[in-house]
C-alpha cells in the first residue's frame, strides 16, 4: 500500500500509473475482515457454510442469516459488508426472476454468475460509485449438476470445486484442499464444512458463534416436492434449502471433538518433546 | 433559413411543408386486448368431507377449433392449494408466472410460512380487480381450491375477470356453471350437505359432471386433469371418459342430415 | 374518458361503436357487470337495522346463496352495498381501512356522520369511473340514535329513516313507505281523517318487518332470496366502573354492539 496518499486511491474509475484500481483493493479489505465462509461442491450437491460470529447475546439465535435463498435452486453466501451483502442478493433476485419471464427456465447457474460478475464489475467503472464491500458464494445445480462460484468485489468470478472468503480463508482453504471433492456426498460434506468452520475460526479472539450451513440438494427430506413447486412450475428439481439442524449440530459437535482431540496430541508431542530435551 | 428556437433541427416548413401534428392529439382511448383469444372451458370444483375436488379438460380451442388436445389448466401453487382457469390460455400462463413467482417470493424468508387456498385465491382475485380496473382485463375464470394442512376445512372460490369473487360447496366456471352446477347442488345443497359428501362419491359425481360436459359442451374434451386436496395434500391424475353413450343423439331433430 | 361510455345503461349508446372505417374494431368489454339482490336499512330510536339477502346472481346464473353484503367496518358502523359485488367489497375493503386509519391518527372512533361523508368523498374520488354499487351506511351518532346514510354511485348522500336499494328496491320501498313511515295509515276511528304519525317502533317489529318485506321481495325478484343476513346495531349496556377502569378496554369500546343474525328465504 505504498501509493497510499498519491491521490490515485480517491475515487473509481482512475487507476494508478503502475494500473491499480484502490478503491477495489480497499474494498477487498473489507472483505478480508468478514466471517469466514465457505462452498464445497460435491458430487450431489453443493454446500455453504458460514461462521456467524454472536456479536451480541440480544441477539435471537439463527436470526439475521448470511446465506439467502435466491431462486428454488440457488442460494448466496456473501461476507463482508452487510447491507452491500443484500444489495447483492436482492439484485441476483431480480436476475433470477427476470430469467424465468424470459424463458420459462430456472436460471443456470453459470449465466448467474456471469451477470452477477458483471453487476459488481460496473461498480468498479464510475466514480458516482464505490465497489462492493462482498465477496458473494453462489450455489446452485442446473443440467450440468451442482455449480459453485466466487464473485469478488472487482467482478472477477470463477467456478470452485471449493471456495472460501473472509477472515479464515487460508485456513479454510488450506483444509478444503485436503478434501477429494468430486467423490465427497453432501452429507459427508456437512461434517467436514463444520470442521473447516471450526478450523478456521480463530480461537485466541474466544468468541462465541454459530454455524450457518445450507445445501443445495436434489434429495431434500424436508421440502417435498409441492413445497418447492411441481406440475406447471418452473423447477429444476434442486432445492436450496437450510441443512436440517439435527445434521448441523452432530457435526458441530463432532468438530468440536476433533479439535479438541488433535489439540491433546499437540500437547502431549509438545510435552514429550519436552521431556526428550530434559 | 428559420432561425427560431422553434425550428431548430427540423424539417423545413418551406420544403417539407408544416409538420402534421395530428396524430398526437388523438381522441381514443388507450385500448387493449378485450377479447380472448386461445380458450380453455369449464372448471369443476366440489367440496367434499374432508377436501376438495378440482377438474377441467385439456383442450384450448382456437375459435371453434380444438386448436389443442393437451393442455394443464389445473396448476397446484405450494402443498395444498390447486388453481384451475377456464378462459385465455396466454393470461391463464401469465399468472402461472405470476403465481410461480409468489411462492419464489414466499421462500425467501425461509422461515416455514407457507400461502395456502384462501391466501392464493385473495392474491389471484387482487390481481384479476386491478387489471379490470386497468380496462386490460386478464380473461379468465379461476377456480381455487385447497385444504387446510391442520383442520382439513376444504377451501373453494371463484374470481374471474372483473373481479368478482364468491364461494360455495360446489363451483363450476363457464358452460359448467350452466350444466354442471344444478348437478352438483343436487348432491351439495350446503355446507352442511359436504360434511355427507365421501371422497368416493364426489370424485363420481365430478366425473358424472364431465361426462355431461363432454356431451353437451362443444369445446370441451374427453381427457381431463383432476385433483384432489385433502390436508395429506394435493393428489393429481388424468382420466378419459368412460361408457359414452351417444343414443340420445339420435333423439335430436333439425340439425345436420336428417332426411325425416 | 367519457363516463358515459363506461356506465352500464349506456353500453348500447350507439356512439360507442366505432365506425368501420375509421376506428379498428374493438370487442366492447363492460367492465360492470351486476350482481342483485337487495338491501334494506331502518333506523330506530337507539338502534339501526341493516338486512340483505345472501344471494350472489349473474343473469339467470345464480353464483352462491350465500354472499354476504352486510360489512362491520369497525367503530360500530356497518355498510351493506348492492350492486356489482366486487366494487362493492373493494369499497367495503377501502373505507373499512379508512376507518382503522381513524382510529389511529386521532385515538378515537371515528362518529358515523364523518364516516358518511368519508364514504361519499371515496364514492366521488372514482367519479369518472364509479363504484357500481349503492351503499347503507348505518351506526349510532353522537346521541345513540340510529342513523342511515344512502348514496348514489358517485357520493351524493343524505341521512334517512329508512331506505330499500337492489333490484327489489321498488317493490320493498311502498311497502316501507306503508309500514315505517305509515303513509297512508289513518287513527282507527277517525274515518280516514286523521293520519297515524310514525314515531319509535320497537326493534323486535322492525325485524319482523324487515323479514317480511325479503320473504314478499323474494316471490316476485328473481335474484333476491337464499337467505336473510340482517346486521343490528344497538347501545351497549353501560359498563361497570372497574370495567371502565381497563384502559385496552376503552380502547375498544364504541358504546354499540353489533349482532348478526342468519336465517333462511326461500331458495326458488
Amino acid at each position: 500500500m505504498t501509493s497510499i496518499g498519491t491521490g490515485y486511491d480517491l475515487s473509481n474509475s482512475v487507476f494508478s500509473p503502475d494500473g491499480r484500481n484502490f478503491q477495489v483493493e480497499y474494498a477487498q479489505k473489507a472483505v478480508e475482515n468478514g466471517a469466514t465462509t465457505i462452498g464445497l461442491r460435491c458430487k450431489d450437491g453443493v454446500i455453504l457454510a458460514c461462521e456467524k460470529l454472536i456479536t451480541s447475546k440480544l441477539l435471537v439465535p439463527g436470526s439475521n442469516k448470511r446465506i439467502s435463498t435466491i431462486d428454488r435452486h440457488l442460494g448466496i453466501a456473501t461476507s463482508g459488508l452487510i447491507p452491500d451483502g443484500k444489495h447483492f442478493i436482492n439484485r441476483a433476485r431480480d436476475e433470477s426472476i427476470s430469467w424465468r419471464r424470459n424463458f420459462k427456465e430456472s436460471i443456470p447457474v453459470a449465466s448467474l454468475a456471469d451477470r452477477m460478475g458483471s453487476y459488481a464489475q460496473a461498480y468498479t467503472l464510475y466514480s458516482s460509485v464505490r465497489p462492493f464491500g462482498v465477496t458473494a458464494i453462489i450455489a446452485g445445480a442446473d443440467d450440468d449438476g451442482p455449480g459453485l462460484y466466487m464473485i469478488e468485489p472487482s467482478g472477477l468470478y470463477w467456478g470452485y470445486f471449493g471456495a472460501a472468503t473472509g477472515k479464515g480463508r487460508q485456513a479454510a482453504k488450506s483444509e478444503i484442499e485436503k478434501l477429494n471433492l468430486s467423490e465427497l456426498s453432501l452429507l459427508q460434506a456437512v461434517k467436514e464444512a463444520a470442521r473447516i468452520i471450526y478450523v478456521a475460526h480463530d480461537d485466541n479472539k474466544d468468541k462465541e458463534f454459530e454455524i450457518e450451513m445450507t445445501w443445495v440438494t436434489r434429495d431434500s427430506g424436508k421440502a417435498t416436492a409441492a413445497v418447492t413447486g411441481s406440475r406447471g412450475m418452473i423447477w429444476n428439481g434442486w432445492v436450496h434449502e437450510d441443512v436440517p439442524r439435527e445434521l448441523v449440530e452432530e457435526a458441530a459437535r463432532e468438530a468440536k471433538k476433533a479439535i479438541e482431540e488433535d489439540d491433546d496430541e499437540e500437547e502431549g508431542q509438545k510435552a514429550e518433546k519436552m521431556d526428550e530435551d530434559l | 433559413m428559420n432561425q427560431h428556437p422553434h425550428g431548430w433541427g427540423r424539417p423545413r416548413d418551406d420544403v417539407y411543408g408544416a409538420y402534421d401534428s395530428s396524430y398526437l392529439n388523438s381522441t381514443q382511448p388507450v385500448t387493449h386486448t378485450q377479447r380472448p383469444i386461445v380458450t380453455g372451458t369449464s372448471v369443476l370444483g366440489v367440496k367434499f368431507q374432508d377436501g376438495v375436488i378440482i377438474a377441467a379438460d385439456n383442450i384450448a380451442s382456437y375459435g371453434s377449433l380444438a386448436r389443442y388436445d393437451n393442455v394443464e389448466r389445473l396448476l397446484q401453487v405450494g402443498t395444498h392449494t390447486v388453481v384451475g382457469a377456464g378462459g385465455d390460455m396466454s393470461d391463464m400462463q401469465y399468472l402461472h408466472l405470476l403465481l410461480d413467482n409468489l411462492l419464489i417470493k414466499e421462500q425467501y424468508p425461509a422461515d416455514d410460512h407457507h400461502l395456502h387456498a384462501p391466501q392464493v385465491h385473495s392474491y389471484i382475485s387482487r390481481v384479476l380487480y386491478q387489471r379490470r380496473n386497468k380496462f386490460d382485463p386478464l380473461w379468465n375464470s379461476i377456480l381455487t381450491a385447497g385444504a387446510d394442512p391442520n383442520t382439513s376445512e376444504p377451501f373453494l372460490s371463484y374470481v374471474d375477470l372483473r373481479g368478482t369473487t364468491f364461494s360455495a360447496p360446489a363451483l363450476a366456471t363457464g358452460f359448467g356453471a350452466h350444466l354442471a352446477v344444478p348437478i352438483l347442488r343436487r348432491h351439495v345443497p350446503d355446507e352442511a350437505a359436504v360434511k355427507d359428501l365421501t371422497r368416493e362419491d364426489a370424485e363420481k359425481l365430478v366425473d358424472e359432471c364431465m361426462k355431461v360436459l363432454w356431451y353437451r359442451d362443444a369445446r370441451s374434451g374427453v381427457t381431463y386433469s383432476w385433483s384432489v386436496i385433502t390436508k395429506e395434500g394435493v393428489e393429481t391424475g388424468s382420466k378419459k371418459i368412460e361408457n359414452q353413450s351417444w343414443k340420445f343423439a339420435e333423439m335430436i331433430k333439425g340439425y345436420g342430415a336428417q332426411n325425416i | 374518458m367519457a363516463s358515459s361510455y363506461l356506465l352500464p345503461h349506456a353500453q348500447h349508446a350507439p356512439h360507442a361503436h366505432p365506425t368501420a372505417s375509421s376506428q379498428p374494431r374493438q370487442h366492447h368489454w363492460s367492465p360492470y357487470t351486476e350482481n342483485g339482490g337487495v338491501i334494506l336499512g331502518i333506523a330506530g330510536k337507539d338502534y339501526v337495522i341493516i338486512a340483505g339477502d345472501t344471494r350472489s346472481s349473474e343473469g339467470y346464473n345464480i353464483n352462491t346463496r350465500t354472499a354476504r353484503k352486510i360489512f362491520q367496518l369497525g367503530s360500530g358502523i356497518i355498510l351493506g352495498v348492492v350492486g356489482m359485488s366486487a366494487d362493492g367489497e373493494e369499497l367495503a375493503r377501502k373505507v373499512a381501512r379508512k376507518i382503522d386509519d381513524y382510529k389511529r391518527n386521532h385515538d378515537k372512533h371515528i362518529t358515523v356522520s364523518a364516516a358518511a361523508v368519508m364514504l361519499s368523498r371515496t364514492l366521488y374520488q372514482k367519479r369518472f369511473f364509479p363504484y357500481y354499487c349503492q351503499p347503507l351506511l348505518g351506526g349510532l351518532d353522537e346521541n345513540g340514535v340510529g342513523a342511515i346514510y344512502t348514496y348514489d354511485y358517485v357520493g351524493s348522500f343524505e341521512r334517512e329513516q329508512s331506505r330499500a336499494f337492489g333490484s327489489a328496491a321498488a317493490l320493498i320501498t311502498p311497502f316501507l313507505d306503508n309500514q315505517i313511515n305509515l303513509k297512508n295509515q289513518f287513527v282507527p276511528g277517525s274515518n280516514g281523517e286523521e293520519p297515524r304519525t310514525p314515531g319509535d317502533m320497537p326493534r323486535d317489529l322492525v325485524e319482523k318487518i324487515v323479514k317480511d318485506a325479503f320473504s314478499s321481495a323474494v316471490e316476485r325478484q328473481i335474484e333476491v332470496g337464499d337467505g336473510l343476513q340482517m346486521v343490528t346495531v344497538t347501545r351497549a349496556p353501560p359498563r361497570a366502573e372497574e370495567e371502565e377502569a381497563t384502559v385496552e378496554d376503552d380502547d375498544e369500546w364504541t358504546g354499540s354492539t353489533i349482532s348478526e343474525t342468519l336465517s333462511p328465504l326461500k331458495q326458488d
